[in-house]
């Protein structure tokens, strides 16, 4: 029996926490989907806390191939789509004398109800 | 922009030079990116060789799991070995990456490993045979090879780079382990005493080994200068023998321990550590599998192969 084909390659991503991305782990070689499942965890999560692995086979992956990187090049344009090109509002509003509201005031304000 | 999209039309020689500017501006090569031949070669020698030695390192540290003086030493000493098994899988999936433009698999790196075509680090072919050994492996085999790991942190070679930074992180922990057991003994009973110096003496020659020839005209071959060359690595073998002493020595002898070579001495005006040589020819000859526990470990790596083979015929069936 060949071993051309027992093994098959998969990507292992996992969950530190709830509320953490899914990040990329790496890959390993297993017969199948179950045994990638128990060797991503003997493999990469002996130590660091884990709340959710998620094993990819590679070849239902479809990425970039290096040429096709090259078009991820962003053209140096785009601060419309950016708070920086909005930073003039910041001496408007200081005119009106009020405060702007910017990324880091607005994500402070997290559902938290007075006197929390 | 032109220079990627007319990739397919560029000669070797443009694919070359545009490889030496990326490699040469920090960038990290990946698996399907095109590399030169010899630097396809050289990254499957090296991490072929350092996938399959993690594995082989973790014989000599099993056969004292069962001997562990204590519960918490042996728990202590499982981890480990369960890690080097975990750090040759995460090894050889990236030389698997690798070789696989060239058909080959992690069948050919085993079916190569027992034919002798595959080398494995001249550490690993030494007996263990106290539990100062299996200290000592932990404190200065696994030191030395945080020194030489370390300096390939920043390799070219993406996949590599990363394996390297999990694998590191891990050594800390090997290293610790070791010191807890060197420490315990070197402050223990006369008897445990003489059992590290004896460790140290034995070990001695294998360590200075570890770090490879100085040179090509000891051996015949040394790829380290294809691997400077590659940015794979920053140091030379000699520049890590050295670092080497420099961290360790001072240590060895705090403990009171006897360097086994009473040439040895750091020249203040060369700033280099003077020491006696050890012996290259037994080197090539060790790993050329001649070595004392050569062939028991790959005997035993064979029979763990043959024996759980009907798990695989069994799952291959299931699929």
């Amino acid at each position: 029996m060949g071993n051309e084909g027992f093994y098959q390659e998969f990507e292992v991503f996992s969950q530190r926490t709830d509320t953490s991305p899914l990040q990329y782990q790496f890959s390993l070689l297993a017969p199948n989907r179950e045994l990638a499942l128990v060797m991503a965890q003997e493999n990469f999560m002996r130590r660091e806390p884990v709340a959710d692995i998620w094993i990819v086979k590679r070849s239902d992956i479809r990425k970039l191939a290096p040429e096709e990187k090259q078009s991820l090049q962003r053209l140096d344009n785009k601060d419309y789509r950016t708070t920086k090109g909005y930073g003039y509002l910041k001496k408007k509003w200081r005119h009106y004398e009020q405060e702007m509201l910017d990324e880091k005031e607005i994500l402070s304000w997290g559902g938290m109800k007075k006197g929390d | 922009m032109s220079e990627a999209l007319f990739f397919q039309e560029m000669t070797e020689e443009q694919k070359y030079e545009q490889f030496m500017k990326r490699i040469n501006a920090g960038e990290k090569i990946e698996a399907d990116d095109w590399m030169p031949e010899d630097y396809r070669m050289t990254l499957i020698k090296l991490i072929s060789m350092h996938g399959i030695s993690e594995i082989m390192g973790a014989l000599p540290e099993k056969e004292w799991v069962p001997k562990a003086p204590s519960l918490k030493r042996k728990l202590g000493i499982m981890a480990k070995v369960q890690d080097e098994m975990g750090h040759g899988q995460l090894l050889l999936r990236v030389a698997e990456d690798l070789m696989k433009p060239l058909g080959k698999t992690r069948e050919d790196i085993m079916q190569d490993l027992f034919s002798g075509k595959l080398k494995f680090h001249n550490v690993f072919h030494m007996e263990a045979p106290t539990w100062g050994d299996a200290g000592l492996i932990g404190w200065l085999v696994d030191g030395a090879a945080i020194i030489t790991q370390t300096n390939m942190l920043n390799a070219s070679y993406g996949p590599y780079a990363r394996a390297l930074k999990r694998i590191c992180a891990e050594e800390v922990f090997h290293a610790q382990h070791g010191e807890a057991i060197i420490m315990a003994l070197a402050e223990g009973t006369e008897e445990q005493k003489v059992m590290v110096q004896e460790a140290v003496n034995r070990w001695w020659e294998a360590l200075l080994m570890f770090f490879g020839p100085g040179d090509a005209s000891t051996t015949g071959t040394s790829k380290q200068d294809t691997t400077i060359k590659y940015r794979i690595r920053t140091k030379t073998n000699e520049d890590l023998r050295q670092d080497f002493f420099t961290k360790y020595i001072p240590r060895v002898l705090s403990l009171g321990l006897k360097l086994p070579d009473e040439t040895m001495h750091f020249d203040q005006d060369q700033e280099l550590w003077v020491y006696r040589q050890p012996d290259w020819n037994k080197f090539k000859d060790i790993i050329k599998n001649n070595g004392p526990k050569s062939q028991e470990r790959l005997g035993l790596r064979r029979k763990a192969y043959e024996t759980n083979k009907w798990v695989h015929e069994a799952l291959n069936t299931a699929n």
